[in-house]
């Protein structure tokens, strides 16, 4: 357990020094936000020429702007406002669809993953298995353009970008004006991420129900039931565990393209807008925040791995 | 004592291309892999517009929906999707497979140093692999992309996005290499060829390095899928090269006109999903075929 904290510290110390570095690669980060901007603010270069300690050699300079990251001062954007602040109110808006979709491609796959292995080779898992290759071998933000060409601009069900409506209200109210705007984001996320959790319970499931265990148990008169799911998904399940809890720690950078595609106001979004207006301020607060919450969610990983693995133990 | 190497060498490969042939799905991608590297090798003489050619335009055809002079429509600047996705192909599958080359080069010596020496070496390259891997990498690609572009790699094109991806994507075939590794050097063959007076160089890149092969090979295969994924979304951001027709760039170019002109989205979004697919099957076929665990 402490082997896994001490680790968290040069993961931090790498993602703080290279996204140091590329904002310094212009001399100083004042340069570079100089040349993606024509019209800066004066009042705001000045206050991030005193956040980024200009006057001092460049080593130093990385020790004051780490401090300050250490006490949450993450410095002002090019607009003026704070950084961190505006960090949580996207972080919000990624989350809620990230969560979303990640319980809804857990809850479908798990029981699709299931079924395609105990019939594997049937019509049922052909089936199964080529919408799965398929989702895994699409770009997210292509369906999405997609489903938006269909039901946003055809059929003119769903509304085709943004978080909540601003002048009117999809189906006559603010509750499910939110529904309205989730699915179509919702189900392209939940597509991909169904894809890997099939794909993946599949296999692990075909090589547990192999096991000399399963046959064992089936001897000694289980149900299939009982076999299937207290038996071969408790062992077949720890595996995926990993690869979910990886994939949620990824998904908190919130899927830049989908999220451009829908004009979704979350992490990934904010940071590619930030990143081609060269905000440094912003895209270094981001990078930050974003490495702080997987370095998080993989450990929460790790520690659901040896509860649901006795043999594993967490050093 | 190189004669009999040899076939042994070859039967080793035989026996895998026997499984790898009765793998349908395998074989199927193997099949459309082939047909993007020849549409790749003959593109020029198929498009009918050179790459970036606004020709359209100046016949009045900006903006036009597919026809049969323009099998895939024309973007609302003029330019032709047909050939830009025919141009695409060449640019897309360099990408893919340089990315995949290079990360494989750096994980295998990355990961095959980590795993045979021991001591602080093999930790310090074992913590950088992690590290590596844990990286929000999407975020950083994006963010080295935009400042090297306007910076200091302004000519490079495409060549900067593969650098970027393969600094950024080689953590996962250094971890697999380093497990390959610490497995076989048990083994009584690199026992031998050590009480035979090899050297460590020579027995971790001419005696380990060919015996973990299989694995790594399936890797990046599937490598080049994800590495052409990642490629198609960093272009559709507008972070890629705009003067290179790529898949992406045409996506990034036909989103302001999706509501008008679904053709522009429609088209390079179908040939990446099928060049993608084509990798992924035919991984999925070489890690059937090559891997050892469900060998009879």
């Amino acid at each position: 357990m402490i082997r896994r904290l001490l680790f968290m510290i040069p993961v931090f110390l790498g993602v703080a020094i290279l996204t140091f570095l590329i904002g310094n690669a212009a001399g100083n980060p004042i340069n570079l936000i100089r040349l993606g901007l024509r019209n800066p603010n004066p009042a705001v270069l000045d206050a991030l020429r005193r956040y980024y300690h200009l006057d001092v050699p460049v080593y130093e300079r990385f020790v004051f702007w780490l401090w300050d990251l250490m006490h949450g001062n993450l410095g002002v954007s090019i607009s003026g406002r704070p950084v961190a602040s505006q960090i949580w109110s996207w972080a919000w808006t990624t989350m809620e669809l990230q969560i979303i979709s990640l319980f809804l491609a857990i809850g479908i796959g798990i029981p699709i993953g299931i079924y395609s292995a105990k019939n594997q080779y049937s019509k049922a898992d052909y089936v199964i298995t080529s919408v799965a290759v398929f989702g895994f071998s699409m770009p997210t933000f292509w369906l999405g353009i997609i489903l938006i060409i269909i039901f946003s601009y055809d059929l003119g069900w769903l509304p085709s970008s943004g978080a909540a409506g601003i002048s009117f209200a999809w189906w006559g109210n603010p509750v499910l004006d939110q529904i309205a705007h989730l699915i179509l984001p919702v189900a392209v996320l939940t597509y991909v991420g169904l894809a890997t959790i099939v794909r993946l319970v599949r296999a692990n499931m075909l090589d547990v129900l192999r096991q000399d265990y399963i046959l064992a148990a089936r001897a000694s008169g289980l149900s299939d039931r009982r076999v299937t799911y207290r038996y071969a998904l408790r062992n077949a399940i720890s595996p995926i565990v990993t690869i979910i809890g990886l994939g949620f720690g990824a998904s908190l950078a919130g899927a830049p393209a989908t999220e451009t595609t829908f004009s979704w106001p979350g992490l990934g979004y904010a940071f590619t807008q930030a990143a081609s207006n060269l905000d440094i301020p912003l895209v270094q607060g981001i990078t930050i925040v974003i490495t702080i919450m997987v370095l998080i969610a993989n450990l929460v990983t790790d520690i659901v791995y040896a509860t649901l693995d006795p043999r594993v133990r967490i050093d | 004592m190189n004669a009999m190497s040899n076939r042994r060498g070859a039967n080793q490969w035989a026996v895998a291309w026997r499984r790898f042939r009765r793998n349908k799905s395998g074989i199927i991608g193997g099949v459309i892999v082939l047909f993007f590297i020849t549409i790749a090798i003959v593109g020029p003489y198929l498009a009918p517009y050179p790459p970036r050619s606004y020709a359209p335009l100046y016949q009045g055809d900006a903006g036009q929906p597919p026809s049969l002079k323009h099998p895939f429509g024309v973007e609302e600047s003029g330019i032709d999707v047909f050939s830009e996705v025919i141009d695409g192909t060449r640019n897309d599958l360099y990408v893919g497979l340089a990315a995949s080359l290079l990360t494989t080069l750096i994980g295998i010596a990355i990961g095959a140093f980590a795993g045979y020496f021991e001591g602080i070496v093999s930790e310090v390259l074992l913590g950088l692999t992690q590290i590596f891997f844990v990286f929000p990498a999407l975020l950083l690609i994006l963010l080295f992309a935009r400042v090297f572009s306007i910076l200091v790699f302004k000519g490079l094109g495409l060549t900067l996005i593969v650098l970027i991806l393969s600094f950024f994507g080689w953590s996962g075939i250094s971890f697999i290499v380093r497990g390959e590794t610490l497995r076989v050097k048990q083994m009584e063959f690199v026992q031998a060829a050590r009480s035979l007076g090899a050297g460590s160089m020579r027995i971790l890149f001419r005696h380990i390095v060919p015996n973990i092969l299989s694995p790594v090979i399936v890797i990046a295969t599937l490598g080049i899928a994800g590495f052409i994924l990642t490629e198609v979304a960093v272009s559709f951001l507008g972070f890629g090269d705009a003067n290179t027709p790529t898949w992406g760039l045409l996506l990034n170019e036909g989103f302001p006109y999706i509501r008008t002109e679904w053709w522009v989205s429609l088209f390079p979004g179908l040939a990446v999903v099928l060049c993608v697919l084509g990798f992924n099957l035919m991984g999925d076929g070489l890690s059937d075929a090559l891997n050892p665990r469900l060998r009879e």
